[in-house]
């Protein structure tokens, strides 16, 4: 790898995670908090790989004679960053699903946390963690009868008498994925496929095989969040 | 992994007759076309589910990545530009004995993640600085900085030894390793390759070229060592370590592998060791303190960056002292 292809790359891959940060796609893969630090470092990248490029179509013979006896090169190994930008480019991978909720360790979280009891009356709407952190603490007894509004997409589909919804927690990046899940039973009608997102409203029913339930009142499909992590 | 010096044509030919300078570009232009042409044959892939996790998985622990290597490079290009040949070294005490633990220590000083000190280690061992205390702050300056110790406070609420004993253990296992290393006497392993110098000139111009360069080596590791660690984790499970939870042996080396593929950033994996509750605190100890030091993609930069015999000894050694200072601070302080 020359030192302008060096720079072009370096350029290439500035100008994609610049781009990449101020779509909302990179939620996808890593914390909503780091776009704006992708922004910067894509912008210091473009940058770089700018002046590295003007540079050496701008005065050739001046890289040369600098270069002298020095290794004007950089190994080969670069051009595999291209491969993050080409993916990128073509296709734009999506959230993790239910395929690797499967895979990765079901957490129901017993913090140890002693949580107040919820508000009486209005709905209240909670991330799946702390619906999990919640039931484990004396059993669900801070839920009352307040109902609560979940929001995550399906892990298991209907198996007769309710199905699982599961949303990811990550800390940095999608890596380190760990899933908070629940069941829902009371569906009447048909209940929702493999993947799908889903807002449900209802009441804290208890634990089932380790699983919370939540028995709803109303559910409702929706289109994937722009962050799709908790 | 063999890197040989791709030499061309200018350097052979005192003129200047690079008559295609654009050639660089071309190619790179090429590949965004080629790209566009065969997009509706990947998008046909990532139908499969494996396929899509595995590319999320890979992309996910690549742009995490950047903006730390971007500190890491921006670092290494200041060393090489601005500061002088030996006055790093010369800032450490001249025994190596001593050299080794100042070095671990100033590893906190870097708030970073572990992608970016490899090619600060590099520069610093360029800059004169002996290899064995660059190692030391290699491994330390990732698991002892304070970004990773606060993330690890938030993750383990209520446990504050658990803090204290990463930071213990980590900066044990830093020291230790460097000592061995000055011990061993195999300084040959990473001196034998071609060390890329950028060329003199203008002091911007070679902080510009050296942090172009080394984030492009460093980059290149760090994708196959991205591959590698969303393959790992595409096709081995978590839960295949939940068989090892009940056993504390096999508890600290299920875990202590585990950070070895699954190659979480250091400032992330505390808040995974707090969900692997089923194993006892000692065994996610090993898991915090091998994970900054040890995995799949430090390994893959380790060896290109100091070469694939210098990984080949310097990964299984870190990985057994990290594990032990890891089991001893976890026996005296949790």
């Amino acid at each position: 790898m020359n030192e302008e292809t060096g720079s072009a790359t370096v350029l290439l891959v500035g100008v994609l995670l610049a781009r990449l940060s101020i779509t909302d796609i990179y939620a996808r893969y890593v914390r909503v908090e780091m776009g704006p630090w992708l922004l910067v470092a894509g912008g210091l990248l473009a940058a770089a790989g700018l002046a590295g490029l003007l540079r050496s179509l701008l005065r050739p013979h001046e890289t040369v004679l600098l270069s002298d006896h020095h290794e004007g090169h950089t190994e080969r190994i670069g051009w595999l960053l291209l491969a993050p930008v080409v993916a990128l480019l073509m296709v734009s991978p999506p959230a993790l699903g239910s395929y690797s909720v499967d895979r990765s360790t079901i957490v129901i979280d017993d913090s140890g946390t002693t949580f107040d009891a919820l508000p009486r009356g209005a709905t209240v709407p909670m991330t799946l963690l702390e619906f999990d952190q919640r039931a484990a603490d004396h059993a669900g007894a801070s839920f009352g009868t307040t109902p609560v509004e979940l929001t995550g997409f399906v892990a298991h589909t209907d198996d007769g008498t309710g199905f699982v919804i599961a949303r990811f927690q990550i800390a940095c990046c999608a890596a380190d994925a760990v899933a908070a899940v629940a069941r829902i039973v009371g569906v009447t009608g048909t209940a929702p496929g493999r993947d799908q997102w889903v807002t449900v409203v209802g009441t804290f029913d208890g634990i089932t095989g380790g699983l919370p339930e939540l028995r709803a009142a109303d559910l409702r499909a929706i289109p994937a969040p722009v962050d799709p992590y908790e | 992994m063999a890197v040989t010096p791709t030499r061309t044509s200018h350097e052979r030919r005192p003129t200047p007759a690079r008559g295609t300078p654009a050639t660089g570009l071309v190619i790179v232009a090429a590949l965004v076309v080629l790209a566009a042409v065969l997009r509706p044959f990947l998008v046909e892939l990532l139908v499969k589910p494996a396929v899509a996790s595995w590319s999320t998985l890979f992309l996910a622990i690549t742009i995490q990545a950047v903006p730390f290597l971007i500190l890491g490079v921006t670092v290494s290009g200041a060393i090489a530009a601005f500061v002088p040949p030996g006055r790093i070294a010369a800032l450490l005490p001249r025994r190596r004995l001593l050299a080794v633990p100042a070095a671990a220590t100033a590893g906190a000083a870097l708030p970073g993640c572990e992608c970016g000190s490899v090619p600060i280690a590099s520069r610093l061992v360029a800059a004169g600085v002996t290899p064995a205390a660059a190692l030391a702050f290699l491994l330390s300056a990732p698991a002892i900085n304070p970004i990773v110790l606060a993330s690890t406070a938030v993750a383990f609420p209520g446990q504050p030894m658990m803090v204290l004993a990463r930071f213990v253990a980590s900066l044990a296992a830093a020291v230790a390793v460097g000592l061995v290393w000055t011990a061993l006497g195999r300084d040959d392993l990473l001196a034998t390759r071609r060390r890329w110098e950028p060329a003199p000139g203008p002091k911007v111009q070679m902080f510009l070229a050296t942090a172009r360069h080394d984030f492009l080596q460093a980059g290149g590791y760090l994708v196959v060592g991205a591959a590698a660690a969303a393959t790992l984790q595409t096709l081995v499970p978590r839960s295949v370590v939940d068989a090892f939870a009940d056993n504390i042996a096999l508890s600290v080396l299920a875990l202590g592998l585990l950070a070895v593929l699954l190659a979480l950033c250091s400032e992330a994996d505390a808040f995974v060791a707090a969900g692997l509750k089923q194993f006892p605190l000692t065994a996610r100890l090993v898991f915090l303190v091998v994970g900054p030091m040890v995995d799949v993609k430090l390994i893959a930069l380790q060896a290109g960056t100091f070469g694939p015999r210098f990984a080949a000894v310097f990964a299984p050694l870190t990985f057994v002292v990290a594990v032990a200072c890891a089991v001893l601070t976890g026996w005296w302080l949790l």
